[in-house]
């Protein structure tokens, strides 16, 4: 265990939880497969399925419009690889083609089920002071972390001289916005494509969706938008937790 | 008994067959040996489940494909936003800021008024007119905008709560 007083001031409670949990002498079970009789049919059965934790009945394109999700920026800061995802614009307002959203949402919480199921460490993003909070919360109600601060350079790429010791990365990281404060690109986005880190992020018009690995286009700036995504992202976290609890019978 | 002959009429078998199936000491007393009777609703049956029914269906409601959402929503029906008086709830309150949320993607901040200025807190309803619904432009040099991320409107007054559920 690390004495706290050789940790650096800026070290917040999610890396910490990070460093302790590599150190603890509690066995680390996401390597090893299951002792079952079946354990590698389990593992090709759960891969193959389409929706092994049911995640695309969470919500519905109707939840989607009422929170908002189709509210884009101006044309002006529309980003141009951002225009398949886009329905078109009205009076200079872009809107979000939900279709292609939902598709895309539904992509994304499969996928971060599927890594909580293996008892993987998922990292929440958010820049933003309004909704920073909830998404704490949210982080703390499905058991994983959350960044909500502002990001050091090396947190990522320099991690074992930051840390002081050999640290264990996050394996996805949820950008509920990709941008900062100052409307560039989160620099954790650019870290986790270095590092070989999935990400999804939620992109509105105004972002880069090139570096993500599951983009789902939508609204980040209303309260509303980011309360959805954090309750869709904890159940869908929260069921494929439960999924590995029953499944190797703990 | 009357689910014994609900069971009976439905899989057309007479009911002293399934009660020897069921090894239930209850049902074994109400073994009789009337005939198959096919019961035909009377009319208040009848229309108990046809309100009944009738009741489940209001709930589902009907899928709406996301172009009819948006054809119908508000902010369609908006126009053009510069002039449009809409009503809004404020949210927030720093000092004599006030946050107020439109349902549109962002809120606006207005400075308290003057009149009545006490009635104006966390939850009241407020009537605004929009005079930009974002505001955001470009700037010498930069070749995209830069938004602040915040809504241009002007506070008119209080908004009559004209709702007919009484809260």
């Amino acid at each position: 265990m690390f004495s706290v007083v050789h940790l650096p001031k800026k070290l917040n409670k999610s890396t910490l939880l990070n460093t302790i949990r590599l150190s603890s002498t509690v066995l680390q079970t996401q390597d090893t497969v299951p002792t079952l009789p079946d354990a590698e049919n389990l593992q090709k059965n759960t891969l193959n399925h389409p929706d092994y934790f049911s995640v695309h009945n969470l919500f519905t394109v109707k939840d989607l419009f009422d929170a908002r999700v189709h509210y884009g920026h101006r044309d002006g800061s529309l980003d141009e690889r951002m225009l398949p995802y886009i329905y078109g614009s009205r009076l200079g307002h872009i809107i979000f083609d939900l279709d292609k959203t939902a598709e895309y949402l539904r992509r994304a919480l499969n996928f971060a089920a599927h890594v909580a199921y293996r008892d993987g460490i998922i990292l929440f993003f958010l820049r933003g002071a309004q909704n920073s909070h909830l998404v704490e919360k949210t982080a703390q109600e499905c058991g994983e972390f959350a960044h909500t601060k502002f990001w050091r350079g090396g947190i990522f790429t320099n991690a074992s001289k930051q840390f002081g010791a050999v640290t264990r990365l996050p394996d996805l990281c949820i950008f509920l916005n990709t941008l900062n404060n100052v409307l560039l690109q989160h620099t954790a986005v650019r870290d986790s494509a270095k590092m070989g880190i999935a990400t999804i992020g939620i992109v509105d018009s105004n972002c880069n969706p090139n570096l993500i690995t599951y983009p789902v286009p939508g609204n980040d700036d209303s309260p509303a938008s980011i309360e959805l995504y954090c309750k869709l992202f904890k159940m869908a976290i929260l069921r494929g937790k439960e999924k590995r609890k029953i499944d190797l019978q703990l | 008994m009357a689910l014994l002959r609900q069971i009976s009429t439905k899989a057309g078998i007479n009911v002293k067959s399934i009660t020897l199936r069921c090894c239930t000491k209850m049902l074994s007393t109400e073994i009789t040996d009337e005939k198959l009777i096919e019961k035909k609703q009377g009319g208040y049956a009848q229309a108990f489940d046809k309100f009944e029914s009738l009741k489940n269906e209001e709930n589902k409601e009907p899928y709406q494909t996301f172009a009819s959402l948006l054809r119908n929503s508000k902010l369609i029906d908006l126009g053009d936003p510069e002039g449009k008086v809409v009503k809004g709830k404020i949210f927030h309150v720093v000092g004599d800021d006030l946050y107020i949320d439109f349902g549109w993607k962002f809120h606006c901040v207005c400075p308290r008024p003057k009149k009545h200025a006490s009635d104006y807190v966390r939850g009241s309803k407020v009537r605004i007119l929009i005079k930009e619904l974002e505001l955001s432009s470009k700037f010498l040099g930069y070749e995209k905008d830069i938004t602040l991320l915040e809504a241009d409107c002007v506070l008119l007054g209080l908004a009559q709560d004209r709702s007919k559920n009484v809260q």
